[in-house]
């Protein structure tokens, strides 16, 4: 079982998303956007990260950035509704484990998880 | 904006809307598991200095609604509307709270914004794929109030004349409607079907 740290400003995705992952026993952590984030991921170091990626004071773009420049060891999925092939292109580049988009299916979500774990 | 656009030009506009709409009702119906049912795109130039309430039902109707505006090499505002009578169905159904709980109420305005999200991400994502293109998306936006207002309040950015692509959806079980709006900026529609005749 893993620590995630779900990051999502909104409180009915974090719902969402954490109740899918607590249903497999993974520890949780909650961040509403990226500047929360990165304070837990340095002191909590966890061994996921998932990332939305509009969200106010530092958006999933600047947090995958900052978390390079800080070297947080942890892998980051990027967790949005933007279905564009650029973006996901973007996020990749900057580092992203893996890409997946919502709306949230559990189906679609844990094997990602599961194969960026066991990475 | 030029007022005589070709119909050719607005079957374009319709067409790839439409695409995007399918996307989005495809995501929709997976994330409420009922069946979406589209109508056809409409499009239209609204001259916003003549456009007055008791004309049309969906624009003078009150709604809860999500936009998010788009910045590219087109840029506007997409919108998803909610009449009223709709909001509280969907919210009761995507939340499992009963009618009337406090809990229904703050819970509201989250899942109207993240329904909207998914949709209009669906709608421009697909045109921004289509197209090849990338757009940035502002902070989705939730405010309330009839369609006429909104578009008004957007005279600033569109001067007077806007171009309003729209379709209705309905997610049949719920019996929830809804309205898919995307303004664009002047100068922006000659660029949007200058692109999609490239494809």
């Amino acid at each position: 079982m893993a620590l995630i740290l779900v990051t999502d400003d909104s409180f009915f995705q974090r719902k969402i998303i954490t109740s899918v992952l607590a249903e497999e026993g993974h520890d949780l952590m909650e961040a509403t956007n990226g500047r929360e984030a990165l304070l837990i991921a340095e002191r909590k170091n966890p061994d996921l990260i998932l990332l939305d990626l509009l969200m106010p004071d530092m958006d999933g773009f600047q947090f995958l950035e900052a978390a390079r420049e800080k070297k947080i060891s942890a892998p980051v999925i990027v967790l949005t509704s933007d279905i564009q092939d650029t973006t996901k292109g973007m996020c990749l580049k900057l580092g992203a484990a893996g890409f997946v988009n919502k709306p949230v299916e559990k189906e679609k979500l844990l094997p990602v998880i599961n194969r960026v774990l066991s990475e | 904006m030029p007022e005589d656009i070709k119909s050719e030009d607005i079957d374009a506009i319709k067409e790839i809307l439409n695409i995007g709409i399918g996307r989005s009702a495809q995501m929709l119906n997976c994330f409420t598991k009922s069946h979406i049912t589209l109508s056809i795109p409409e499009v239209r130039i609204f001259d916003t200095e003549n456009l007055k309430k008791g004309n049309e039902k969906y624009l003078d109707e009150e709604s809860a609604a999500v936009r998010l505006e788009f910045m590219g090499i087109f840029s506007g505002i997409t919108a998803v509307a909610f009449p009223k009578d709709s909001v509280a169905k969907l919210v009761m159904a995507m939340t499992g709270e009963a009618a009337g709980t406090p809990e229904l109420d703050s819970l509201r305005i989250e899942t109207l914004k993240e329904v909207g999200n998914i949709i209009i991400n669906g709608v421009m994502g697909s045109i921004s794929n289509i197209l090849k293109t990338h757009l940035n998306y502002a902070i989705p936006y939730y405010e309330e109030g009839s369609i006429i207002d909104m578009i008004k309040a957007e005279k600033k950015i569109y001067d007077n004349k806007v171009l309003m692509a729209m379709a209705c959806f309905t997610i049949k079980d719920l019996n929830v409607e809804g309205n898919i709006f995307m303004l664009l900026e002047l100068g922006s529609l000659e660029i949007l079907i200058e692109n999609i005749n490239k494809i």
